[in-house]
């Protein structure tokens, strides 16, 4: 690789962190990008397209695409499964200290032909494969699950593996890294919907995430209730659980939207589900969402108002009590799933990166901004922020963040280089 | 020929949508012929007829999303032209050979299958 | 001449159990112009790859076949493979019979597997090899616009750099930022001096660009500055000229004009309302103040940010009562939330109401009739002060200058087509893009990251003077071409313009840096004139011979 002033360490492979490295990459920097779990993509590559006969702007396409291109990238250098140890040094050149663990399964010889899983004797499988748009496509072998890890003799799907791609001894590796600029793209947390007891997830199998149904619909292709397998027929959207309460003084940006547009897919697919959104006040603005939006007032019934308990009847049904603001009553309507409109949360990890990298938080637990006309950077110089872990993104804020970032890291490294050259 | 089922797919949103489809082993009629294009604007009304002089029983034209084609109006073209042959075959009294244009993004498995199941099911009521 | 074909058959290491590798090779081995046939179980590992070029060269090869995964994954090291055995990468075909053959279906596919192969081979033997060029590009970059938006995006190009114009319609820059500076912390004056020390940045005010022609990196622009035309030439345009603000339809009272004495009753904008709260002395102090937004237009994030800044301000140094009708708050941009709480913790009221209040005069001031959904009553609120609803639209010129470049807008008449791919600052003509207020993205932190992509996209595409692409991918031919204008009005990239062909005659020409490969302009050509490499109706039409055929 070239000197450190010419690398750049972009943290978290999300869609910001995809965005940046790519566009660093094609401005001729080395990116090694840094991923901590066994796939790229963060959350957003595990969003369905929610396009109806027309396209309903929710960019979940771009992600794919994005990732493609990024896996692709001769300048961009993988490094998933890892984590930062520690970092000394300064804008223009940074030591970063990085450990990865090994994952059995060899990138480059795995062809995705899945003889693994079928011989694992295991359940759950403790080899498997990526999600369907993660990347890279090599099979994960998780540790925890494996019975060789336990101390037993089990070799099938070593043995089974016809490119030899499956190695049980590998250690994990330590490496330090010297880049001249780090964009810190970890992304968020979905809020923990079990905080809000009353409302059932967790106990109630209907009673589900939205984070949830974008995986279902991306794994399935359709919806199917977690309890019966049976066609949902009508369905309640809850809005801001894990925002605009008293521990998330921010509204998370992407809920009132991404609720709107699963339920307009939900209708598309099946014209008579009924459904209903509860709501404080509707996001609706932004590029190209309006036009949206007086369709979906025509089909989806719209409640200010959210509600306090839900309880499962004796038949299945989700009973939910709310009050029924334009009203002023507490009614009571029952469905068959509820879908939790959970926002976007301040990652679980991020302090312990913070202290590692010795930035600044946010009170609301965000990577935070060196002044407020700087969006990406951060009170260490050369360290930049890109995505979701500075506040809550949409995919087009995040990927134009991302790509922010990668522009003041280009501007930090020039100016570097300038110093040298000059000083 | 066979009755093969011609498929012209952009290279932006139902090719990769296919190659999903066989990663996730989401089995369709092995009928299918998939011609890889880069945008659903560059097939032209030839290709399609060309495809059933030499006996497919259908012909797809698969591009992106309305409104979010990689070419901005390539699926939009495509769709008309498909529109104007469906008018072609017609006139010359071709006995309804189906062409249909569907729309896709990449990350659509499911959807390029359902697109496969319903020409089949076309092909199959009109009992070819 | 013979074809010397060569075909790579990839097992995938035994991942494709329902094909009967040995029957393909045989099979697909009869096929005219077929020089050898070869069985790999890793093609695309570094052992397979030397296996290929060694193959190449001994063979003496001039087209490969590939047959194993998708092309979506696996094709630029095969491409890459044919160049280190010194062939063009474009003379390769691949049959995609893993992810669209093998693992699509459950039965035995070794007949489809034969069959795509021989629709790529039939394809392969018409490949025609693709030069890559450098081509110069000019440096120079114009920036339409001279607030906020421009005059930063020249500054970070100049710091990297690139040499940029701004035009601006009026007599000085930073106009449209007007009395607002101070709320965000940036300061007009001192971005309006560093733009006059800096010597790349050239200002051009009270002009307008009235023609442009030409595409990406060579731009030729007609300038307009006080009746006299100037001529310019550049490499990349930036559009970043603001928005325009209208007193919303509903607000059937008339507005007050500047000039009146603030006093006594009225209805303001809520630029006026600023001036009164931060320039002027005010007679007496309002005791009410009505807010109205987000009736008329859903997009209000940024009037919602207006208005809670302004209420906040008012409420500090006025101690007025506040309230302020809604259907929704917007709060999905940084900071919306906590103004919001700010605001009702210091006693702002919020009226959210399903339907526009009405208005009427009373008594000297504005009574304002609305039914609030949390108490569900009809409440009549007197007001001192009525802080107007506001729509936020394009500025005029608008659509003159999108008509110049031959860009789209959006439905609302803003700049940038609503489609995904282009966001955040790309139009669908390379080298043109569309930054801030303009594109309709209306508030601070999202203009921020605007500048600072634009700035990365420009640099990327100019700062080396020249871009590596391969050329004449899509070509038309001349001799062919009957300058119908048919393609140049479908082309989504404005690639193509009437060039001048020996002597006199005019035809249509791809510009190689503007073109994006879709061929929508060659299936489309009446006259058949234009080519697309690896896309040609002879590789098409040969590919789908081949259906059926076994
Ligand atoms: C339910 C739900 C639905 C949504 N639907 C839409 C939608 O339809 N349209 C839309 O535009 N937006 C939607 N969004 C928003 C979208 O998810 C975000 O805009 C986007 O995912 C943000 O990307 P990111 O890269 O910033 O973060 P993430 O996607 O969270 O990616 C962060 C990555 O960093 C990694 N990481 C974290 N910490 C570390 C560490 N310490 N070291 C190394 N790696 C680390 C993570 O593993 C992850 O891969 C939705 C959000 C939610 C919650
Ligand atoms: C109602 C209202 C409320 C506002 N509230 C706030 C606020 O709360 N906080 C805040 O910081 N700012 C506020 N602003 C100002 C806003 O911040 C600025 O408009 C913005 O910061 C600058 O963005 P811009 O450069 O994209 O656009 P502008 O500042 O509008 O600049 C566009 C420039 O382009 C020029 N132009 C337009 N068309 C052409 C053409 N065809 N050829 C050449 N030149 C052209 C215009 O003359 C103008 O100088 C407000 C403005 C208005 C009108
Ligand atoms: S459409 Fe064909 S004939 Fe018409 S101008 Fe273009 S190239 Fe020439
Ligand atoms: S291929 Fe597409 S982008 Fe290129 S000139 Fe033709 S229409 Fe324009």
């Amino acid at each position: 690789m070239n000197s450190a002033s010419r690398i750049v360490l972009v943290v978290g492979s999300g869609i910001s962190g995809v965005a940046s490295a790519l566009e660093l990459a094609n401005a001729g920097f080395d990116v090694y990008l840094l991923e901590k779990e066994a796939v790229v993509g963060g959350h957003a590559a595990s969003f369905p397209c929610k396009a109806t006969d027309v396209c309903s702007k929710c960019s979940a396409c771009v992600v794919s695409d994005k990732i493609k291109q990024a896996v692709l990238h001769p300048k961009i250098r993988l490094l998933t499964n890892s984590a930062i140890r520690k970092l000394s040094g300064e804008a223009g050149n940074f030591r970063v200290e990085i450990t990865q663990q090994p994952r059995y399964v060899d990138e480059e010889r795995c062809i995705a032909c899945s003889l693994c899983t079928e011989v694992c004797p295991t359940d759950p499988k403790a080899v498997y494969p990526p999600p369907a748009e993660g990347a890279p496509f090599s099979y994960i072998l998780d540790e925890a699950l494996c019975l060789h890890f336990k101390g037993e003799k089990c070799d099938l799907c070593r043995e089974n593996c016809p490119t030899k791609a499956i190695e049980f001894d590998r250690k994990p590796q330590e490496q330090e890294l010297s880049v001249g600029a780090i964009v810190v793209a970890t992304g968020f947390d979905v809020f923990d919907a079990r905080g809000k007891g009353s409302l059932g997830y967790g106990r109630y199998p209907d009673v589900i995430t939205g984070l949830d149904l974008e995986r279902i619909l991306n794994r399935e292709g359709c919806l199917r209730l977690p309890s019966n397998g049976k066609e949902p027929r009508n369905i309640a959207f809850i809005q801001c659980i894990g925002s605009r309460d008293e521990g998330h003084g921010y509204c998370s940006h992407v809920c009132c939207k991404y609720a709107m547009k699963l339920a307009g897919l939900i209708k598309y697919q099946v014209p008579d589900t009924r459904i209903t959104i509860f709501y404080i006040d509707l996001q609706t603005a932004g590029k190209g969402f309006a036009q949206f939006y007086e369709e979906y007032k025509a089909k989806i019934r719209f409640i200010r108002g959210v509600p306090v308990e839900i309880l499962r009847s004796e038949f299945g049904e989700l009973d939910v009590r709310f009050e029924d603001i334009s009203q002023g009553i507490v009614c009571r309507d029952t469905f068959d799933l509820v879908v939790l409109s959970v926002g976007i949360s301040p990652g679980k990890n991020s302090w312990d990166l913070a202290r590692i990298l010795g930035i600044n938080m946010s009170n609301d637990g965000f990577f935070d901004v060196a002044d407020p006309l700087s969006t990406n950077e951060t009170n260490v110089d050369g360290i930049l922020l890109a995505g979701a872990c500075q506040g809550p993104k949409d995919i087009p804020d995040s990927v134009a963040h991302g790509i922010a970032a990668a522009s003041k890291a280009m501007e930090i490294l020039s100016e570097s280089v300038g110093r040298r050259v000059t000083g | 020929m066979n009755g093969c089922i011609v498929a012209f797919c952009c290279e932006h949103s139902a090719y990769p949508a296919a190659d999903l489809a066989g990663r996730l082993r989401l089995h369709y009629p092995e009928s299918l012929r998939v011609i890889r294009v880069p945008c659903a604007g560059r097939v032209d009304v030839i290709h399609i007829l060309k495809a059933f002089e030499n006996g497919a029983s259908a012909v797809l034209v698969l591009g992106c999303e309305d409104g979010a084609c990689h070419h901005i109006t390539g699926n939009t073209r495509a769709k008309e032209r498909v529109k104007y042959c469906n008018m072609l075959l017609k006139e010359v009294e071709v006995d309804g050979r189906p062409v249909a244009m569907f729309n896709l993004s990449p990350n659509t498995p499911h959807k390029f299958v359902r697109a496969v199941n319903e020409i089949t099911k076309i092909i199959k009521e009109s009992g070819r | 001449m013979e074809t010397r074909i060569g075909i790579f058959l990839c097992n995938c290491g035994g991942g494709m159990k329902n094909i009967d590798f040995d029957a393909v090779a045989e099979k697909v081995a009869r096929m005219p112009g077929v020089t050898c046939v070869n069985l790999v179980s890793h093609l695309c590992l570094d052992e397979g790859r030397e296996k290929m070029i060694a193959s190449i060269r001994e063979e003496n090869l001039d087209r490969v076949i590939v047959a194993a995964c998708s092309p979506e994954f696996k094709e630029h090291i095969f491409r890459q493979a044919l160049e280190d055995a010194g062939l063009n990468g474009h003379l390769l075909a691949m049959a995609n019979i893993r992810e669209q053959c093998s693992w699509a279906h459950e039965g035995d596919v070794t007949e489809k597997a034969v069959e795509l192969i021989k629709m790529a081979t039939n394809r392969a033997r018409l490949l025609q090899p693709l030069e890559r060029k450098e081509l110069p590009v000019n440096r120079e970059v114009l920036v339409i616009g001279g607030g906020f938006s421009a005059i930063d995006t020249a500054l970070h190009l100049s710091r990297l750099g690139l040499r940029t114009t701004l035009l601006e319609k009026e007599a000085v820059l930073g106009t449209g930022t007007g009395e607002w500076q101070s709320l965000h912390g940036f300061d007009n004056s001192s971005m309006t001096a560093a733009v006059e020390g800096d010597r790349n940045i050239d200002v051009l005010a009270s002009a307008r660009m009235t023609a442009a022609e030409g595409t990406i990196g060579d731009f030729t622009v007609t300038i307009t500055r006080e009746g006299e035309e100037i001529s310019r030439k550049y490499g990349a345009i930036v559009l970043a000229t603001g928005f325009r603000t209208e007193l919303a339809p509903t607000s059937t009272l008339k507005l007050r004009t500047q000039a009146e004495p603030i006093s006594g009753i009225s209805i303001v904008s809520q630029e006026q309302l600023f001036h009164m709260l931060h320039n002027s002395i005010v007679e007496a102090k309002p005791r009410t103040i009505g807010f109205m937004f987000d009736f008329s237009d859903e997009n209000s994030r940024f009037p919602t940010l207006t208005t809670l800044n302004n209420a906040l301000a008012a409420k500090n140094k006025w101690g007025s009562e506040i309230y302020i009708f809604c259907k929704n708050v917007k709060v999905d941009s940084e900071g919306a939330e906590k103004l919001y709480r700010e605001a009702r913790e210091c006693g702002v009221v919020f009226l959210k109401c399903e339907t526009t209040p009405r208005m009427s005069m009373d008594n000297g001031r504005v009574a304002v009739e609305a039914r609030d959904v949390f108490l569900g009553e009809d409440t009549v609120i007197a007001c001192d002060l009525l802080v107007a609803e506001e729509l936020l639209l394009p500025i005029a010129g608008t659509e003159t200058l999108s008509s110049l470049l031959n860009i789209r807008l959006d439905s609302r008449g803003f700049y940038q087509d609503e489609n995904v791919h282009l966001y955040p600052v790309a139009s669908e003509k390379k080298g043109v893009f569309v930054i801030g207020w303009c594109r309709g993205n209306l508030d601070m932190g999202r203009v921020l990251t605007d500048i600072s992509s634009v700035v990365m996209s420009v640099h990327g595409l100019l700062s080396s003077g020249k871009i590596l692409v391969e050329v004449e991918r899509v070509k038309v031919d001349p001799q062919k071409c009957v300058a119908c204008l048919t393609c140049i009005r479908v082309c989504p990239h404005g690639a193509i313009q009437l060039v001048r062909v020996d002597g006199d005659k005019e035809v249509a020409g791809i510009s190689d840096l503007a073109c994006d490969a879709c061929g929508i302009c060659s299936a489309i050509c009446p006259a058949k004139a234009i080519k697309f490499q690896g896309y040609r109706d002879e590789e098409i039409l040969a590919q789908i011979e081949a259906i059926g055929e076994s």
